[in-house]
């Protein structure tokens, strides 16, 4: 069996449990249910909301690098900590943390394995509502690494020059276009369908049943093999607002090792608003 | 107590069991089977309105029990409704609370229902994208505060908890093994935590290996409260395959316009998730010919007026004064 190609970004709920408290290990949740964290989170660990902290209050952007450094600054947290960030929804919002971490160069940042509702289902984990003391830090970002992020203009080259691997993550019926957005979730898009050229690899098509990733084998049956993500093609993943596709992009910048890969944040809000781009159902 | 006079010291008296059981009642009018009498198994007629009254006394005397809940300590559960109403009713008569953790989408009046009984009301936006573990976000939001602050709450826990199912081993199955004399050939329940057909079934099956258990589930995407399509079946942990021999999947929109049958034509005032067991029912009648049936019919329409109004076309019509 082969291993993942990075397998230091990813610790397992049995590691958590050991390192906890341990000096220069911080713990993160990011949740799509934002309260979920006040009814009980790992010891030790702070929230950041992602509506409110990750993301521009004032334009549609993610958050700058000033609001960034304040943001690991307030939450006690240095460039050399090690920091794990878990999160419901099988780490929906904390891979799009873990994206924006790798965005402002910090180097050691990993996802728990399975999420909040792993750790919730072993008996010999805690949870408590107690919000951890915080020792305010003085974070320095490094400069952006834009390289890790897609925007439109690449998308739609992408689209024209069919160089590029396009990997929809969305459900099939977003996909198809039979629903704009999943049901319950606000923030639509003028038109529903997909990129054309686009491959569509729902992101849960990653995980197993207890919402862990599948191994790198498997992933690499599903991707390479059975979707025909290209290897040695760059590849851009995209969902509906940047979520679900930070989840892929992990997938195959870091388990797969994929040379090239970026998370197009704006996604099917943006993209299925442009007039005239072209659209596939 | 006394059954006959139905005079009782308190209102757990009144809980159905073998010696008090739920009426069985013969469907007339809408069943074509000459040769398959249909009888439905009324579990409105219970103190605090449905099928969940049995699984709710059954863990709730289990916590008392084992002293689980002290002053200061109440239980929290989640619930698509009629396990809430039941409990926190119970609770509240025995000096407990009750933190009820419901998703959006149940009926408004099934919410206010459980505050009126004096529930804590918890509401969850609906589940954003079934997927492979992830669950059920009221059940995790429950088992989070159960276990960030056990010293608040304790779980019953009814999608896991045996007790549960053993609450019908106790009292659906004698009951109707009595009721019906042994002659029941077929048992028609739906699936939600399991508890039911589980319970009933294994009872069922200890008396004659033979009787066919029949579940009946709802398509995908609908709103049949209290009950899973099979891809949201994951959570109940007392489903057990053994147990049954169909399972029917049907078109939810069936569940309400079957109720309306039901209240029409029967007098019977069903809810929705007897409206998809009725139809099952039917299905099976016509596949089988011949049988002795009986459906587990869970709570009766009263509380589904609004959910109504969106599967039956012109309900709300006439309504307002021109
Ligand atoms: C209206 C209704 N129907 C059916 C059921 C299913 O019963 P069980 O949970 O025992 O499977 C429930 C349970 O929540 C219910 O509330």
């Amino acid at each position: 069996m082969t291993k993942y190609s990075n397998p230091e970004v990813l610790v397992e709920t049995d590691w958590v449990k050991q390192h906890l408290g341990q000096p220069g290990i911080r713990l993160v949740e990011i949740d799509v249910d934002t309260k979920a964290y006040e009814a009980g989170h790992i010891p030790s660990a702070v929230g950041f909301n992602w509506q409110t902290q990750l993301q521009d209050q004032l334009r549609r952007d993610i958050i700058s690098q000033e609001a960034f450094e304040k943001l690991l600054g307030d939450a006690g947290i240095s460039p050399t900590d090690t920091v794990i960030l878990y999160g419901d929804n099988n780490n929906w919002f904390s891979a799009y943390g873990f994206w924006l971490f790798k965005i402002y160069g910090h180097k050691d940042v990993r996802l728990m394995n399975g999420g909040r509702v792993k750790w919730l289902n072993e008996n010999d984990k805690q949870l408590t509502t107690e919000v951890p003391k915080i020792v305010p830090t003085h974070y320095k970002a490094a400069t952006p690494n834009l390289e890790l992020r897609a925007m439109l203009p690449e998308v739609l080259q992408a689209q024209a020059g069919k160089n590029c691997n396009l990997v929809d993550v969305r459900s099939n019926d977003e996909f198809t276009g039979k629903v704009i957005a999943p049901p319950g979730m606000t923030e639509t898009a003028q038109r529903g369908g997909h990129i054309p050229g686009a491959k569509s690899v729902p992101w849960n098509t990653a995980v197993g049943a207890d919402g862990t990733f599948k191994t790198a084998d498997e992933l690499r049956a599903i991707y390479v093999d059975q979707k025909g993500v290209d290897p040695k093609k760059d590849s851009i993943a995209y969902c509906r607002i940047g979520e679900r596709a930070s989840h892929t992009w992990f997938v195959l910048k870091y388990l797969l090792g994929l040379p090239n890969v970026k998370s197009y944040d704006g996604s099917w809000t943006e993209y299925g608003s442009i007039v005239g781009a072209p659209i596939e159902k | 107590m006394n059954h006959q006079a139905r005079v009782y010291e308190n209102v757990f008296e009144m809980l159905p069991s073998e010696v008090n059981p739920t009426p069985l009642v013969r469907i007339n009018k809408l069943n074509p089977g000459a040769e398959f009498p249909l009888y439905a198994k009324l579990e409105w007629v219970s103190p605090f309105g449905s099928v969940k009254d049995r699984a709710a006394w059954e863990l709730l005397r289990d916590l008392e029990d084992r002293g689980e809940l002290v002053p200061g300590r109440g239980m929290v559960e989640p619930t698509s409704g009629n396990t809430g109403i039941s409990l926190a009713a119970m609770a509240r008569a025995r000096g407990h609370r009750l933190l009820a953790i419901v998703p959006n989408k149940i009926p408004l009046e099934k919410k206010l229902l459980l505050k009126i009984v004096g529930a804590d009301l918890e509401v969850i936006s609906d589940e954003l994208c079934p997927a492979p573990g992830l669950g059920d976000g009221s059940i995790n939001l429950a088992k989070t505060h159960a276990k960030a602050s056990a010293q608040k709450y304790v779980l019953p826990n009814q999608y896991e908890n045996p007790k549960n199912a053993e609450a019908h081993f106790k009292t659906t199955g004698p009951e109707i093994w009595k009721q019906t004399e042994g002659k029941i050939t077929h048992l028609f329940a739906s699936l939600g935590t399991c508890g039911t057909v589980s319970g009933t079934s294994k009872f069922l099956r200890s008396k004659n290996p033979n009787i066919k258990v029949i579940a009946v589930q709802p398509t995908e995407g609908h709103d049949v409260p209290g009950l899973r399509n099979v891809s949201q079946l994951g959570v109940s942990k007392l489903f057990d395959p053994s147990l049954v021999d169909d399972i029917l999947e049907i078109d939810f929109h069936l569940a309400y316009t079957r109720a309306l049958e039901l209240c029409q034509n029967e007098g019977l005032l069903a809810g929705p998730s007897s409206g998809l067991i009725f139809e099952g029912a039917l299905e099976i009648v016509r596949r089988d010919k011949k049988g002795h049936g009986v459906m587990i019919f869970p709570d009766n329409i009263f509380k589904y007026t609004t959910n109504m109004t969106k599967h039956i076309p012109g309900l709300s019509d006439g309504t307002q004064p021109k």
